[in-house]
């Protein structure tokens, strides 16, 4: 069994420590881009991050942007912040993934594809709040931390899958007593999220229905962007489309509207 | 990704949405391997975690079944969907489906030969006729009570009645089925369907070697259905004149229904109606009207051009034809089969009463014809399972037995297709009275065995 002090250690080494980082995220929550902007400049890792960021094919630029001024405009606060989480994540990724086969790059990919097909959500939806757009990034926080944890018990895990064809997501709950939906949770009270995130999060598992109307609407948008994006071929290879069990019956109602939204043929 | 295995059946689980690259990514041909290797003697994917599936999607996943299933002879397919994602299914392969269907994995297990839980009373239906008889076979086979609804009315009505049956099943589809080269209908006529523009290309896409099996098996019927036909031209219509030539040797009769002239020459319609084509603006014209289905349907005396005599290659396969038969009637009828006599010489019949008679050809790497001839009270019996119920609606057993001859038929492409003899079968002919079987099968020779039933006498004639 991992500890909770283990996994604590784990989630304690995600918050923005660096004053640059800090400092341009409170400029962001302030709404202030070009203070932002100007924060952001100090730090080349974080300019050279959002420069790659928006020049990916998915953010569909002709002209390649590289001032951070220029990307901070384009992307808009929520947008901005959102990134801001990202590459803070992006430090945290381990440098050699050992159970996912992940890298960096198909780690970028996997934060790129969420936060994009979350935008598309929220803006079909009309909903337009600075907090619940950042709440994807919370997945791609609880896969590295997750990562981490299964690292410390490697052999376990990898004795376990070849038993039997558990998801990981229960061996993490069987390991550690939290399944990914927790750890997401506990980074959010991390990173001083609003209560709801966490609980848009933790009904995005679609095991643990909220009772609040909106809130089960996005866990279940949530839901189902998270196995989209796990069925690409990159991320079934990677091994991340049985991390989680896929709750088939709690997203149908919405499989249409989704379907539209994502262009889905 | 790894299977599921239980009672022989090995069940893999993806999730999220299928197309051509995640599901290439999902299953591989290893994977598979390596859960034949369990002693799993079904390969299934289940559909229960997909959201949504495209062509593409299960393209991945069929290349793989087609060399499994060519490798191990198992039964592949899929499992755990509902009614809508199972109408895609066959919208998509329509009459490719050589793959299976189970709507749960409960049903699929019934199918499994290594499921021990037998005895189980199982209602089931399918619109396709063949199907519903395939399924009854294989049921019963695996020691289960299968009962048939006949109509899908007839099904909702018994399904009701949840607490009657262990196991409903519908939305199933067996693919072990052979191929679909036409629609057998009521009254021995075969329907072909036409579409777009008939060009020389028709020579190409129309199975001759399965039409003239069928001439020879007996019949004498052929209904093309033309309503979707835009037009035909010269190459086509020259096609057509050569089928009616080769048809009137038969005394056979070829037909077209619901064909438009709009953008074909009116001349052609006369051309062909010279060389013995008919012309009809509705099916039915035909089909409902049951003294012409009969009249031109009925077997003829006409002298078959080609008379064959049996060769070694049909000789050597005598037994896998008659272990087919004697397996397929043993389990129908839950009595034994007691061989009598074999004699090589014209059908000997006997007295002529109370008995009803079907037939079929097989052709490819070898070539030739079963004709089996039962007592009423036998092909009652046989047809019980297949129909649920007992009946005396002499129609419907003959158009039972034909689905249970089909099944024979089946089996035997299968027996041979395992010493590496490819054929495929017609579809069955039926005969409702002795003499019109002997019109076409008196002066052939062949080879005839005498069974034994429960002290009726059963006769498999096996000529060219």
């Amino acid at each position: 069994m991992i500890t909770q002090e283990k996994i604590d250690t784990f989630i304690e080494k995600i918050p923005p420590s660096p004053k640059v980082l800090r400092e341009t995220l409170m400029a962001l929550n302030a709404g202030e881009l070009p203070k932002a902007a100007r924060a952001a400049k100090e730090d080349k890792a974080l300019s050279n991050y959002l420069k790659h960021l928006v020049n990916r094919p998915l953010y569909g630029f002709r002209e390649e942007v590289s001032d951070v001024s220029q990307i901070f405009g384009i992307l808009g606060v929520a947008k901005s912040q959102q990134a801001l989480y990202n590459y803070m994540l992006t430090l945290l990724s381990p440098e050699k993934w050992q159970l996912f086969k992940l890298n960096n790059n198909s780690f970028a990919d996997l934060q790129a594809e969420l936060s994009v097909g979350w935008q598309k959500i929220l803006k079909h939806l009309q909903i337009d709040d600075k907090e619940i757009e950042s709440a994807v990034s919370l997945l791609p926080a609880s896969i590295i931390v997750a990562e981490a944890l299964f690292c410390e018990k490697l052999d376990d895990v990898k004795l376990l899958r070849s038993v039997n064809e558990i998801d990981l997501n229960t061996i993490l709950k069987r390991l550690c007593d939290m399944d990914l939906f927790d750890i997401a949770e506990k980074i959010a009270q991390k990173w001083d999220m609003d209560e709801r995130i966490a609980q848009i999060v933790q009904a995005s598992s679609g095991i643990k229905p909220s009772e609040n109307e909106t809130i089960e609407k996005l866990g279940k948008w949530m839901h189902m962007l998270l196995f989209f994006t796990l069925s690409k071929a990159e991320f079934i290879d990677a091994g991340l489309n049985d991390f989680i069990d896929f709750q088939i019956e709690y997203v149908a109602d919405i499989y249409d509207e989704f379907a539209q939204v994502m262009e889905i043929a | 990704m790894r299977a599921v295995v239980k009672d022989g059946v090995g069940i893999f689980y993806p999730q999220g949405f299928l197309d051509g690259n995640s599901s290439a990514s999902l299953l591989s041909i290893e994977d598979i391997e390596s859960t034949t290797k369990l002693n799993a003697d079904m390969i299934l994917v289940s559909l229960k975690k997909v959201i949504f599936f495209n062509r593409n999607g299960l393209d991945t996943f069929i290349k793989l079944f087609q060399k499994v299933r060519s490798a191990n002879h198992i039964v592949v397919g899929f499992c755990d969907y509902d009614t809508k994602k199972y109408h895609t299914i066959m919208k998509f392969y329509k009459d490719e489906l050589m793959f299976s269907l189970f709507k749960t994995q409960e049903i699929a297990s019934l199918f499994a030969s290594n499921f021990n839980n037998q005895n189980k009373s199982v209602l089931l239906y399918s619109e396709d006729k063949s199907q519903r008889a395939a399924m009854a076979i294989e049921l019963h086979d695996n020691g289960h009570n299968p009962i048939v609804a006949q109509t899908k009315e007839e099904f909702d009505e018994k399904s009701k009645n949840k607490n009657a049956y262990d196991c409903i099943i519908d939305d199933t589809f067996l693919g072990q089925m052979g191929q679909k080269v036409a629609t057998r209908v009521t009254g021995n006529a075969i329907i072909y369907t036409l579409s777009s523009f008939l060009d020389a290309e028709i020579g190409n896409t129309f199975n001759i070697a399965y039409h003239n099996n069928s001439l020879n098996v007996g019949f004498r019927l052929f209904i093309f259905d033309a309503y979707k036909v835009v037009s035909m031209n010269v190459h086509a219509l020259n096609f057509f004149s050569k089928l009616a030539s080769s048809a009137a040797e038969y005394n056979a009769t070829i037909c077209f229904v619901g064909m438009t002239f709009e953008k074909t020459p009116l001349s052609f319609k006369e051309t062909l109606e010279d060389s013995g084509i008919m012309f009809f603006e509705q099916m039915d014209d035909i089909l409902g009207d049951k003294e012409l289905l009969k009249e031109l349907g009925a077997s003829s005396a006409a002298a078959i051009k080609n008379k064959r005599a049996l060769n070694k290659e049909i000789v050597t396969e005598i037994p896998n034809f008659i272990d087919a038969t004697v397996a397929t009637i043993e389990m129908m009828t839950n009595s034994k089969a007691v061989k009598e006599a074999v004699k090589i010489d014209q059908i000997e019949i006997g007295p002529k009463e109370n008995k009803i008679a079907s037939s079929i050809g097989f052709y490819g790497d070898i070539d030739g014809m079963v004709i089996l001839v039962f007592p009423e009270g036998i092909a009652k019996k046989a047809c019980e399972l297949l129909i649920g119920e007992s009946t005396d609606d002499k129609e419907l057993i003959l158009d039972t037995l034909a689905e249970l001859v089909n099944i024979v038929g089946g089996k035997v492409k299968t027996l041979l297709s395992d010493q590496k003899i490819n054929v495929d079968i017609t579809l069955p002919r039926t005969y409702s009275e002795i003499d019109d079987l002997l019109e076409i099968a008196h002066d052939k020779k062949g080879v005839q065995v005498n069974l034994n039933f429960n002290n009726d006498n059963f006769l498999f004639f096996l000529t060219r």
